[in-house]
C-alpha cells in the first residue's frame, strides 16, 4: 500500500475519533463540574470483586470524597504495586495475613490509630489478634475468605479430600484458584504437611500429588471461578467460600465442602500505606465500612465472612471451627524462592 | 540509506540552532527513551533480588543461570514454539487470500483490504472476549459442530495451548494480511503470464515466482506475528486458563507478582538477543526496516 | 495491463471466508450489546438500554477519556518529534548518528513486554508517580518510530531537485522546510500519525506496566474486567466505535476513487 493510499484511508480516522471524543470528552467533563473539583482523593488498592461499586458511590456522595480505586487479585501483585510506585500513591490497602507480616517488616504500613475508629467495637473479637498482627497495630481485620471445594452435585460424588480430585470422571473438570501459595499449600496439606512447609521433600512430595491431579485441571483462575461453573465448563473445583456461594445461588446443585486435610484462611485487613496523602479520608472510609448496614451490603453481593459482627450470619461456634481447621499462609521469607520456581514447574 | 544526492542544509556553524532542533528531539527520545530504559534493564539482569523487589548490589549471572533451568527453558522453548506455529499458520492464510485477491477487479480488491483493516482498529482485547463466547465449551463452535453431529463431544478449543494459539493467530492475522497482500500486489502480471505460458502450474508459479518476490513481506509480516506472540500474555492470560504459560507471562510475573525484577529483566535481555537475530535475517534477505510497522 | 481473468468461485469462497473469520467474533460483540443479560452467554431479549447506560457507567467513561486523551496527545508529540527526527536524520550528520539510526527501530520490532518493563523499571529509578504521565510518556515512546519511519518512506521518495531549487531561488532553510518539504512530506507525516493513533488506542501491554491508579485506559478497563465478564455497555461502546470507523473507512473509499478519477482526467 503506498503512502497516498493509506492517508486516504486513514484520514478520516482521525474525524471519527473526534467525534466520538467530543460526545464522551463532553459529558465526562459535564461529570466532572458537576462534582466539583475540588474534592479530596482517597486512593484505595482493593481485591477484585471484593467492594459493591454502590457501597464506593454512597461514601462518595455522603463524604465528598472521590475515590480512586484500583484493583489486584493476588498479594504478591499488591506487594509489587506498593514496593513498585512513589510513596504516596495509595492510602488504603487490603492485604491478607501473610502480607500484612511482610509489609510490617517492609515497612511498607503505617501504623492504624485505633482512637480514630469510633465503629471498632462492631467488630467480632474473634477475628483480632491473629497471629499475623497480634495487637492489630497496623491491620484491622475486613473480610475472611476460606477454600472449600464446590461441585455438581448432580454429577459428581462429594468431595471431602484433596484425594477426591484424583477421580478420573474431574478429567479436565476442575478449576484451581489461580494462586501459587494457597495450591502448593493445599498439596502440602494433601501430602500430610504444614502447608507452609519449605522442607525440599514436602515440595517435592507435593509436586508428586499434583501430577496426579493435574490432567483432571481445566483453569487455574483466582479472579471469577464462579463463571466457570455458571457456563458449565466445569463440575468441580477448589474456590473461594464468596464465590462458592454466588454460584450455588446460580445453580442450587452446586455443593460447598471443607477439605479434611485443612484449607487455606485468608482474611484480609484494612491497612494504612505509609506516606499516604489522605489518611483523615481512609479513616472515614474504615469506619464507613465497619457500619453494620454497610458491611451487610459488602457480604450480600461478596458473600465472604464478615468481620463485623452484627453482619455475619454464621454463629460464633462455627466460626470459630474454621478459624481452628484452616491455616493462614505465612511469611516465609527468601524461601519464597522456592515457591516461584515449584510454581513454574506446576505449570 | 542515510546517503542521499539531495542537498544537506549548509553546515558549519558552531551553534546551529536549526540543525539543534532538528536533531535534539531524537537525541533526547531515543537516549531516555529507548537506550536508558534498556541499559538499565541489561545492568538489573545481573543484581540479585532481595525477594521483596528490591535489589542487591552484587554482580551476578544468576539470573541468566536461572533461564537455562529446565523449567524457564522449557517456556521459552514452549512461546517460541507458540509463535512459530502461529506466524506458520498466518502465513499460510495470508497467501491464498493475498494471490486470490490479486485478481479481483481493483475497486473490490479495495474494499476487502479496508475490510481486513476493520479488526486491526478494533480494541483486541474485545476481540479476544468475543473468542471466549465462541470456543468455551458450551459457545458457539461447540454448539454448532455439535448440532451438526461432526463430534459427539465438546472440543477442548481454550484453557489449554491451542486456545492461546487460536488468539495468537486471530490477534495477529491482519499484521501477516497487509503486508503480505501488498507485496503479492506488486508482483509483475508478466512474469506469471511469462511463466504460465512456459507450462508452469499454479504451485510452479507459486513457488517460483510468488515466493521469491514476496519474500521480504512476508518476512516483514512475520516478524510483525512472531514478535508480539512472544510477549502477549494478555491472550495466554484469557485463552490459556492460567495453564499455557508464555515467556510473557513470565517477564509478568517476575515484575509484577514474585517480585524478582533482575530475572525479568534477564529473561527480557535474551529476547532482547533473540529479536536482534531475528531482524538481523530480516536485513540478510534484503528487508528494510522502514517497511515494518504496517508502513 | 493486467488481464482481467474470470475469478472462480473457490476463490471467492476463500476470501469471503477468512473474513467471516475474522468478524465473527465482531459481530458476536455487536449482537451482545442489543442482549438484556448481563452474561455474555446467552441471548435473553433485544434491548437498546446497554447504550444508555453506557453514559452511566463513569469507570467506563474515565477510561475512555483517558484513552482518546492519551491518544490525541501521544500522536501529536510523537508527530511532532517524529517529523523533526526523520528530517534532521536524513539532512544532518552528528556525533553517534549511527547509533542512533539503530536506536530508533527497536520499539517497533522488540516485543512491547519488553520495552513495557524497561520503561517501568526507570520510573520506578527516577521516582516518576505512575500515572497518565507515565502512560502518555511510555505511548509517546512506542510512537514516534512509526512516524520516524514513515515520513522517511515519503521524504526518500522526493524529488530531488525540488529542495535545491528552493535553495537556489534563494530560500533559507526556515523556508525551504515550511514551504517544500513540510507540504511535500505530509502524506506520510499523517499516516504515521494514524498509525500511531491507532496503536495507541490499542496498546494493553505498556499501558499495564505504565499505569498507576486512578489511570485507566479503554483496553486496560477490559482487560481488568474480561475474566469477571465484561458488561454489555463495553460492548455497546466498541460498537459505537465501530460503526463510526466503518463509515469513515467506507466515506475514505469515496474520496480514494474520486481522487483517482481526478488523477486520471
Amino acid at each position: 500500500m503506498t503512502p497516498r493510499q493509506k492517508t486516504n484511508i486513514l484520514l478520516p480516522l482521525l474525524l471519527i475519533f473526534s467525534i466520538i471524543l467530543l460526545v464522551i470528552l463532553g459529558t465526562s467533563v459535564f461529570r466532572e463540574t458537576k462534582d466539583g473539583e475540588t474534592r479530596p482523593v482517597l486512593n484505595v488498592l482493593n481485591w477484585t470483586s471484593y467492594l459493591p461499586a454502590s457501597v464506593i458511590k454512597d461514601f462518595e456522595t455522603e463524604y465528598n470524597i472521590k475515590v480512586n480505586y484500583g484493583t489486584y487479585s493476588s498479594n504478591e501483585e499488591l506487594l509489587a504495586k506498593i514496593a513498585g510506585s512513589k510513596s504516596g500513591t495509595y492510602d488504603l490497602i487490603f492485604p491478607s495475613d501473610y502480607m500484612v507480616d511482610l509489609m510490617i517488616s517492609r515497612d511498607l504500613l503505617a501504623p492504624l490509630d485505633q482512637t480514630r475508629i469510633k465503629n471498632l467495637d462492631n467488630l467480632n473479637p474473634l477475628f483480632l489478634g491473629q497471629p499475623y498482627d497480634e495487637r492489630n497495630e497496623f491491620s484491622l481485620p475486613f473480610l475472611l475468605a476460606t477454600t472449600v471445594f464446590l461441585y455438581d452435585s448432580t454429577k459428581i460424588d462429594r468431595l471431602t479430600s484433596y484425594k477426591d480430585l484424583k477421580r478420573p470422571e474431574l478429567k479436565n473438570n476442575l478449576v484451581l484458584l489461580d494462586d501459587q501459595r494457597i495450591i502448593i499449600g493445599a498439596m502440602l496439606q494433601a501430602v500430610g504437611a504444614d502447608m507452609n512447609s519449605v522442607k525440599e521433600d514436602d515440595l517435592n512430595a507435593s509436586l508428586e500429588f499434583f501430577e496426579t491431579i493435574k490432567p483432571n485441571i481445566k483453569a487455574f483462575d483466582s479472579d471469577s471461578p464462579k463463571t466457570f461453573f455458571i457456563t458449565n465448563e466445569v463440575d468441580a473445583g477448589l474456590v473461594w467460600n464468596a464465590e462458592a456461594l454466588l454460584a450455588i445461588e446460580e445453580n442450587p446443585n452446586l455443593k460447598l465442602t471443607y477439605p479434611a486435610e485443612g484449607f487455606t484462611l485468608s482474611m484480609d485487613n484494612y491497612c494504612l500505606v505509609k506516606g499516604g496523602k489522605n489518611p483523615d479520608a481512609a479513616y472515614l472510609f474504615i469506619n464507613y465500612l465497619l457500619r453494620e448496614d454497610v458491611a451487610r451490603r459488602i457480604v450480600e453481593e461478596y458473600p465472604y465472612i464478615s468481620a463485623v459482627k452484627n453482619a455475619e450470619t454464621l454463629p460464633d461456634a462455627e466460626l470459630k471451627l474454621i478459624l481452628k481447621n484452616g491455616s493462614y499462609v505465612e511469611n516465609v521469607g527468601a524461601d519464597i524462592k522456592k515457591f516461584d520456581k515449584l510454581w513454574a514447574r506446576y505449570k | 540509506m542515510n546517503q542521499s544526492p539531495a542537498p544537506n542544509y549548509p553546515q558549519g556553524r558552531k551553534f546551529d540552532v536549526f540543525k539543534i532542533l532538528f536533531t535534539a528531539p531524537v537525541v533526547i527520545y531515543a537516549t531516555a527513551l529507548i537506550a536508558l530504559p534498556l541499559l538499565y534493564i541489561f545492568f538489573l539482569s545481573f543484581l540479585k533480588s532481595d525477594n521483596y523487589g528490591g535489589y542487591i548490589f552484587e554482580f551476578n549471572l544468576e539470573n541468566y543461570g536461572a533461564f537455562f533451568d529446565s523449567t524457564y527453558l522449557g517456556i521459552f522453548g514452549k512461546s517460541v514454539l507458540i509463535a512459530l506455529i502461529a506466524t506458520a499458520i498466518c502465513l499460510l492464510i495470508s497467501y491464498p487470500f493475498a494471490i486470490f485477491l490479486r485478481d479481483l477487479p481493483e475497486r473490490r480488491r479495495n474494499f476487502i483490504m479496508k475490510l481486513v483493516m476493520v479488526p486491526f482498529l478494533t480494541n483486541s482485547l474485545i476481540r479476544t472476549y468475543g473468542l471466549i463466547t465462541l470456543l468455551r465449551k458450551h459457545g458457539l463452535v461447540n454448539s454448532a459442530l455439535l448440532a451438526l453431529g461432526v463430534i459427539s463431544d465438546p472440543l477442548n478449543l481454550m484453557y489449554n495451548n491451542l486456545g492461546v494459539l487460536i488468539g495468537m493467530v486471530y490477534t495477529l492475522l491482519p499484521f501477516m494480511l497487509l503486508p503480505v497482500c501488498t507485496a503479492v500486489g506488486k508482483v509483475d502480471q508478466n512474469l506469471l503470464d511469462a511463466a504460465s505460458d512456459l507450462g508452469a502450474n499454479k504451485f510452479q508459479r507459486f513457488l517460483k515466482i510468488y515466493l521469491p518476490l514476496t519474500r521480504q513481506g512476508a518476512f516483514n509480516g512475520a516478524l510483525m506475528v512472531f514478535t508480539p506472540a512472544i510477549g502477549y500474555f494478555f491472550i495466554a492470560d484469557i485463552l490459556g486458563g492460567g495453564k499455557a504459560m508464555i515467556i510473557g507471562n513470565l517477564i509478568k510475573n517476575q515484575f509484577l507478582t514474585a517480585r524478582n525484577w533482575p530475572l525479568g529483566a534477564a529473561l527480557s535481555i535474551i529476547i532482547i538477543i533473540f529479536t536482534f537475530l531475528l531482524v538481523r535475517l530480516y536485513r540478510k534477505i534484503g528487508g528494510n526496516l522502514d517497511e515494518l510497522g504496517g508502513s | 495491463m493486467r488481464r482481467l481473468k474470470r475469478v472462480p468461485k473457490m476463490r471467492h469462497f476463500y476470501i469471503y471466508s477468512v473474513l467471516f473469520l475474522l468478524f465473527l467474533p465482531i459481530f458476536i460483540l455487536i449482537f451482545f450489546s442489543f442482549n438484556e443479560s448481563k452474561l455474555n452467554a446467552v441471548f435473553t431479549s433485544f434491548t437498546f438500554d446497554w447504550y444508555v447506560k453506557l453514559f452511566e457507567n463513569s469507570d467506563l467513561l474515565d477510561a475512555f477519556k483517558n484513552t482518546i486523551l492519551i491518544a490525541v496527545l501521544s500522536t501529536s508529540i510523537s508527530v511532532v518529534i517524529g517529523t523533526l527526527s526523520a528530517v534532521g536524520l536524513k539532512k544532518f550528520t552528528f556525533k553517534g548518528k549511527s547509533l542512533i539510526d539503530k536506536l530508533i527501530y527497536i520499539p517497533i520490532v522488540l516485543p512491547e513486554i519488553v520495552l513495557g518493563i524497561s520503561l517501568l523499571s526507570v520510573f520506578a529509578l527516577t521516582n516518576l508517580e505512575l500515572g497518565f504521565g507515565t502512560v502518555l510518556l511510555a505511548h509517546i515512546s512506542f510512537s514516534v518510530p512509526f512516524v520516524i519511519t514513515s515520513v522517511r518512506a515519503t521524504l526518500f521518495a522526493l524529488p530531488q531537485n525540488v529542495e535545491s531549487a528552493a535553495v537556489d531561488l534563494g530560500a533559507s532553510r526556515w523556508q525551504v522546510f515550511w514551504h517544500v518539504t513540510l507540504p511535500l512530506i505530509r502524506p506520510g507525516i499523517i499516516s504515521g500519525a494514524l498509525l500511531a493513533f491507532a496503536l495507541s488506542m490499542d496498546d494493553v501491554v505498556i499501558s499495564y506496566f505504565a499505569a498507576g491508579p486512578g489511570t485507566n485506559t479503554l483496553p486496560l478497563y477490559v482487560y481488568s474486567n474480561i475474566k469477571t465478564g465484561i458488561s454489555p455497555d463495553v460492548n455497546a461502546l466498541t460498537t459505537l466505535m465501530l460503526i463510526f470507523t466503518i463509515i469513515f473507512l467506507a466515506l475514505s473509499a469515496h474520496f480514494q476513487s474520486k481522487a483517482r478519477a481526478e488523477r486520471e482526467l
